[in-house]
């Protein structure tokens, strides 16, 4: 019942997102003169490899998924021995390359906010800083979740059903995250 | 399973049709560039959610196998038995729910609102996340 309760809420979030392209691509047909420009100023190797690091903490994520459903909680042997890595390792893994990405957003933020872009500077700022920051508090509250489930690994007796649950379906909302992060990469980033 | 995966697959296909059809019908309108955009991202993000719910659907019949609902023969009584385990009670989702609340308000009055409730949100959410999952009676 929590992974159909997820898949719902998935499709809500799908659906919310959507209303934040719509609003990205008609401002842009709007305004493509201040578009062109603030594209321009954007650091796009910098954004890519930051996108790169979010796909990967995906399979690091779905590794982590494929340990739970094995039923294996934690790391057999030494840390440096992968093969015998648990869903709390890979988990751990995926918490922090998502946070490198959440590091590197507020870089990003804090280089436009040096030049004068802000939300209220212009359209496009208004766009770019409400899609990538409603993103960004989607992946915050990832990061958050994952703390949750990796916490519960450590005051549990057993890695019961329930838990195992949990730790699907939060990969289910760290991929979706990911996809809608791809999306917006192309949309923000690439599309001239 | 295998019915809800077609019907939604389905769906899926039909708002892309729906959606093809909009930008040739919307195309050359007084919009910037040429298109509708509101109508073009929703009717494609429709055939992803659809798409998605689908793709879910076919994994759990992956996993399940089939299902009642596969059999045209099939009764609703069919469907009954454990849906999970639901907490007998909590009051946990009521702080959560709470905090959110002032959280909210936060944005309107202030910041300094927004933090503290964002304090007791942790404290709940946390209450709420290891209450069933600590001790010897863990789940």
């Amino acid at each position: 019942m929590a992974a159909v309760g997820t898949i719902v809420w998935l499709s809500s979030e799908l659906m919310f997102f959507a209303g934040l392209f719509a609003i990205l691509f008609t401002i842009r047909a709007l305004e493509p003169a201040i578009f062109a420009e603030r594209t321009a100023m954007l650091n796009i190797p910098f954004a890519a490899f930051n996108t790169l690091l979010l796909v990967i903490s995906s399979v690091w994520c779905q590794l982590g998924v494929l340990k739970a459903e094995h039923g294996q909680k934690a790391r057999t042997g030494s840390l440096l021995n992968i093969g015998g890595w648990g869903m709390r390792e890979w988990y751990i893994l995926t918490y922090i390359f998502g946070a490198v990405f959440v590091a590197g957003q507020v870089f990003e933020y804090a280089t436009l906010f040096s030049e004068g872009v802000s939300i209220a500077s212009d359209p496009w700022g208004s766009v770019f800083f409400l899609t990538t920051g409603l993103h960004g508090i989607h992946v915050t509250g990832g990061l958050i979740a994952f703390l949750l489930i990796i916490a519960r690994t450590y005051t549990s007796h057993t890695y019961s059903h329930h838990q195992r649950v949990g730790a699907v379906v939060t990969s289910y909302y760290w991929h979706f995250v990911d996809v809608v992060w791809i999306g917006l990469f192309f949309a923000i980033y690439i599309l001239k | 399973m295998q019915t809800s995966t077609k019907l939604f697959g389905f769906l899926a296909a039909f708002f892309a049709i729906v959606g093809v059809i909009y930008v040739f019908a919307t195309h050359g309108s007084h919009y910037g560039d040429g298109l509708e955009w509101v109508g073009v991202m929703g009717f494609f993000f429709l055939a992803g959610m659809m798409g998605m719910v689908s793709y879910y659907n076919h994994l759990t019949k992956k996993s399940i196998g089939a299902s009642p609902d596969d059999d045209p023969h099939g009764e609703i009584s069919a469907y009954e038995g454990e849906y999970g385990v639901f907490a007998p009670h909590s009051w946990m989702p009521l702080w959560v729910g709470l905090a959110a609340t002032v959280a909210v308000i936060g944005f309107a009055v202030g910041w300094w609102l927004f933090f503290i409730a964002a304090f007791f949100g942790v404290v709940a959410l946390v209450g709420w996340v290891f209450e069933a999952f600590h001790g010897e009676h863990s789940l």
